[in-house]
């Protein structure tokens, strides 16, 4: 499975463990991790700059993972990158915002390591591996 | 003394419960200027234990997370005594996530705005002892439910609030053999607007001196050892009875039994309708 992932995570301990996640899933895939949510609304403006997987994480600095959303969505050549919210929150007004601002799927961060190992599997498993995009795969780009 | 509950108005009865309870705040709000200051307080304290219970999370999955980093990587490299250190920091996580999460769910009640209709309670018991009981096969744990139990309520709140008077009635009965759990709907004291739950078990009961006690957030009457707990169900219970205008208490006694009682508006001709 090739593709790059972009993980938008402010707590530097649960990158880590995300990252661990995925290498211990069998991702080799390139993983550019943003820290803030400013970071991402560039990233995500600078033009040339794509990726194929979005993991968002919603209470972010600077600005949240809604806005950050938004950005993606708005601009024509990322608005169908697949954006997987990871959040601590399984509040509905949290879940029914996401939804409502164009995420393709919204997981609550489990405690339990092992359980978020699993889950971060499943997740890169079907959108970097099964899932199919309308044109290019890798969209965006020079 | 005049018969003045919602549903006897057939204007009020086109509204719904919830705002019939906003009127009513309202209402209270214009009398006394204090209210508006309670309310903003208790506003501010939910927004508090939002963000505080998943502030609070967010470190925990770093321990659980490294630890068990450490144990798949390092495992081989420690000994048996250092490995369950590692299982019991994670255990230590796993209840400390246990109560920030029923905190959660605590202050998440008080944020609801409920949403009312008719309710079968039949159904919701009836459904919640089945799981009981699958979750502890081994017992004999015996649930009597009472047909056509009808009130008006949010189904949600309600099931939540059930869910904790009978998870509280199948832990305090562990020791009873059978135990036995009956639930039933009385009319209330409180008037012909308001029917009462009754939930009453052959458990440990409790010593009526702590009455006080057993609705307030994380006070227990027993130890984690003899019955093991957060402290925050029937908490939860008084929040929906809150919640719905109605009230929540108990009584008991140590070794005999205990009964709690859950006043909901009244289902039925008498009861508040929901016309949407």
């Amino acid at each position: 499975m090739d593709g790059i992932l972009l993980l938008v995570e402010d707590s530097p301990d649960d990158a880590e463990l995300t990252l661990r996640a995925l290498r211990r899933n069998g991702f080799s895939n390139a993983v550019r991790v943003l820290r803030d949510g400013e970071e991402a609304v560039d990233y995500f403006r600078s033009p040339g700059e794509s990726c194929d997987l979005v993991l968002l994480d919603i209470r972010l600095p600077k600005a949240d993972g809604f806005e950050v959303l938004a950005t993606i969505r708005d601009r024509s050549t990322a608005d169908y990158i697949p954006v997987v919210i990871l959040s601590t929150s399984a509040e509905r007004r949290d879940i029914l915002r996401a939804y409502a601002a164009g995420a393709n799927g919204y997981v609550q961060k489990p405690l339990d390591y092992d359980r978020f190992q699993d889950l971060v599997g499943r997740i890169g498993r079907f959108w970097l591996g099964s899932n199919l995009l309308p044109s290019r795969r890798r969209i965006g780009g020079t | 003394m005049p018969d003045h509950h919602p549903g006897s108005r057939p204007e009020e009865s086109r509204r719904s419960w919830s705002d019939v309870l906003q009127g009513m705040q309202d209402e209270i709000a214009g009398l006394d200027p204090r209210y508006r200051v309670v309310a903003a307080a208790l506003r501010e304290l939910d927004a508090f234990s939002y963000s505080a219970s998943h502030d609070l999370r967010a470190p925990l999955r770093g321990i659980d997370g490294f630890s068990l980093a450490l144990l798949e990587e390092y495992g081989e490299s420690l000994d048996e005594t250092a490995r369950g250190y590692i299982d019991r920091i994670r255990a230590a996580t796993r209840r400390m996530a246990g109560l920030i999460d029923d905190l959660l769910a605590l202050s998440r009640i008080s944020r609801t705005r409920p949403v009312v209709e008719p309710v079968s309670l039949t159904g919701i018991c009836v459904n919640l002892a089945a799981a009981l009981r699958q979750r502890e096969p081994d017992r004999d744990l015996r649930f009597e439910v009472a047909e056509a139990m009808e009130v008006v309520g949010d189904r949600g709140l309600l099931t939540i609030a059930i869910q904790n008077l009978l998870e509280n009635a199948a832990k305090y009965t562990r020791h009873s053999e059978p135990a036995i759990i009956e639930i039933d709907l009385i009319p209330s004291e409180d008037g012909p607007g308001f029917q009462v739950l009754r939930v009453r078990d052959n458990g440990a009961g409790f010593d009526m001196r702590y009455q006080d006690q057993l609705f307030a957030p994380f006070r227990r009457l027993h130890s984690d050892a003899e019955f093991p707990g957060t402290g925050i169900g029937l908490a939860t219970v008084q929040r929906v009875a809150t919640v719905h205008g109605g009230r929540v208490w108990g009584i008991g006694a140590p070794g005999a039994g205990a009964e709690f009682f859950l006043a909901l508006p009244a289902g039925g001709r008498d009861g508040v309708r929901e016309s949407e």
